[in-house]
């Protein structure tokens, strides 16, 4: 039998979910940033952002936030690039927003799933890079274009790529894991 | 892969605060330095973030990499946005005002008419001394805070104990979580596993991760049901958690404290009771280009 899916439940599984989710979103970012996308040029992907969505959706909003904030605080501290405190809630708001439809996946591998999950991962990004880049007024005194261009773009772009392809494939593999291992 | 924490004691007088006393200093800095955009003020705010970072007693050599990052970010928000395109100086900078070649620029024989103002070169200034202050005060941490000190100092700070173990537990994850990660590109090397050199588009790049990716996100998932099975054994949740890590306040940190909230109110007070955080540019700065 299934066990109900509670939305803002946060109890001791929740939270070795939320530090595995936030160490996991901590050492890819910073294994990735090591190693190198080749062929992207200049531009910075962070694969390691599918994490704190894929987390989200697995377990709910909660878990998916701390992964991204906590995850996106640690892999700063490990970088050596400081906290800024406005990127990390951008991060956690990452993986809350797809987080929100935890409770209405029951098989990590239909397609309607998939396809709501993607639909939230692009919402997500939206959100979280959108309140990160929108903080950047307040703090620098970047106008609406500044914002848009140098600080949001950058950001959504590559996280919504990551995400649409990387999320279909860590839900395929965990509904391959929880069938296997008999969890629901 | 070797993942390693940039914090070492240097016996600094930065190692010597509370690290709660220094995240409160740090976020009331925060809240002084976004609610102004006057210059004398933010000099002053500038001022006392260099004390600070001098505080930490670290290297150039060490904080490169942070202070790279910042620079690009500083480049672009002030030479590109606000100099060169005027974009970041929307909305504070008022429209118009006193150019800096008002006869234009002759630039490898073409007369060039650069629409950059007084007030903008005004402005960067204060953008560099905000944000050069706000990132002296949050680069310093990874370099100077304990990374053992987080889950304590949270949790006395007032965030509830399982939010504060969880920061706690995922800082415990990572060593573990980096060997799985090697392991595993090792592993699938010895498979042929190609990540260097591969042709096609981003996505296909992108997708080359996944090999990656997801043996150490489903291992890790796997692992964390004896995980949290065996904190419900041990009760975890049922009791005020206590910490390892003891944290004790000295007449110094309550002095940071106090310290910090002073800046905090003066601004404010300043700000939003004497009307005094608008830009302006000072005349001396006009007469510098006329």
């Amino acid at each position: 039998m299934q066990e109900k899916k509670s939305l803002w439940k946060f109890g001791t599984k929740q939270v070795v979910y939320a530090a595995i989710g936030a160490a996991l979103y901590a050492v890819l970012a910073y294994a990735t940033n090591m190693i190198q996308l080749p062929g992207a040029g200049n531009v910075s992907f962070r694969p390691a952002v599918v994490i704190p969505m894929f987390f989200g959706i697995a377990f709910g909003p909660i878990v998916g936030f701390i992964a991204g904030f906590v995850g996106n605080i640690l892999a700063d501290l490990l970088s050596g690039y400081g906290f800024w405190f406005w990127w990390d809630l951008g991060n956690g708001l990452l993986g809350l927003v797809p987080g929100l439809i935890y409770p209405l996946i029951q098989d990590y591998k239909a397609g309607k799933s998939i396809l709501l999950a993607e639909l939230f991962v692009v919402l997500g990004s939206a959100v979280g890079m959108g309140v990160a880049a929108l903080s950047e007024m307040w703090v620098s005194g970047a106008d609406m274009n500044t914002v848009i261009f140098a600080n949001f773009l950058p950001a959504f772009i590559p996280d919504v790529v990551n995400g649409l392809v990387l999320v279909p494939l860590l839900m395929i593999a965990y509904a391959a894991v929880t069938q296997r291992s008999g969890r629901s | 892969m070797l993942v390693s924490w940039h914090y070492k004691y240097r016996g600094s007088p930065m190692d010597q605060i509370d690290p709660r006393a220094r995240w409160i200093f740090s976020f009331a800095f925060l809240v002084a330095a976004t609610s102004t955009w006057n210059s004398s003020m933010l000099a002053v705010l500038f001022l006392i973030a260099v004390i600070w970072y001098s505080l930490g007693r670290t290297s150039w050599k060490e904080t490169r990499r942070g202070w790279t990052l910042v620079l690009i970010m500083l480049f672009t928000m002030i030479v590109v946005n606000t100099i060169i395109t005027g974009g970041g100086a929307g909305g504070v900078v008022p429209e118009g005002g006193q150019l800096v070649w008002p006869e234009g620029l002759r630039l490898f024989g073409k007369l060039l008419k650069p629409g950059l103002t007084v007030d903008r070169i005004w402005f960067a200034l204060c953008q560099l001394m905000r944000i050069g202050g706000i990132s002296m005060f949050f680069i310093l941490i990874p370099y100077t805070m304990d990374s053992r000190s987080y889950g304590a100092t949270f949790s006395k700070l007032g965030l509830p104990d399982k939010l504060a173990y969880t920061i706690e537990l995922a800082i415990r994850f990572i060593p573990s979580l980096a060997r799985s990660f090697s392991i595993t590109l090792d592993a699938q090397r010895a498979r042929a596993f190609e990540l260097d050199d591969v042709k096609g588009g981003i996505v296909r790049k992108i997708g080359r991760i996944a090999p990656l990716i997801i043996p150490v996100t489903m291992n890790a998932i796997l692992s964390s049901e004896d995980i949290a099975n065996a904190m419900d054994l041990r009760g975890f949740g049922q009791r005020k958690r206590t910490w390892l890590f003891e944290l004790k306040y000295h007449w110094w940190d309550y002095a940071v404290i106090a310290f910090g909230l002073l800046i905090v109110a003066v601004s404010l007070i300043l700000v939003y009771g004497y009307k005094l955080g608008a830009f302006t540019v000072p005349p001396f700065f006009y007469q510098l280009f006329q």
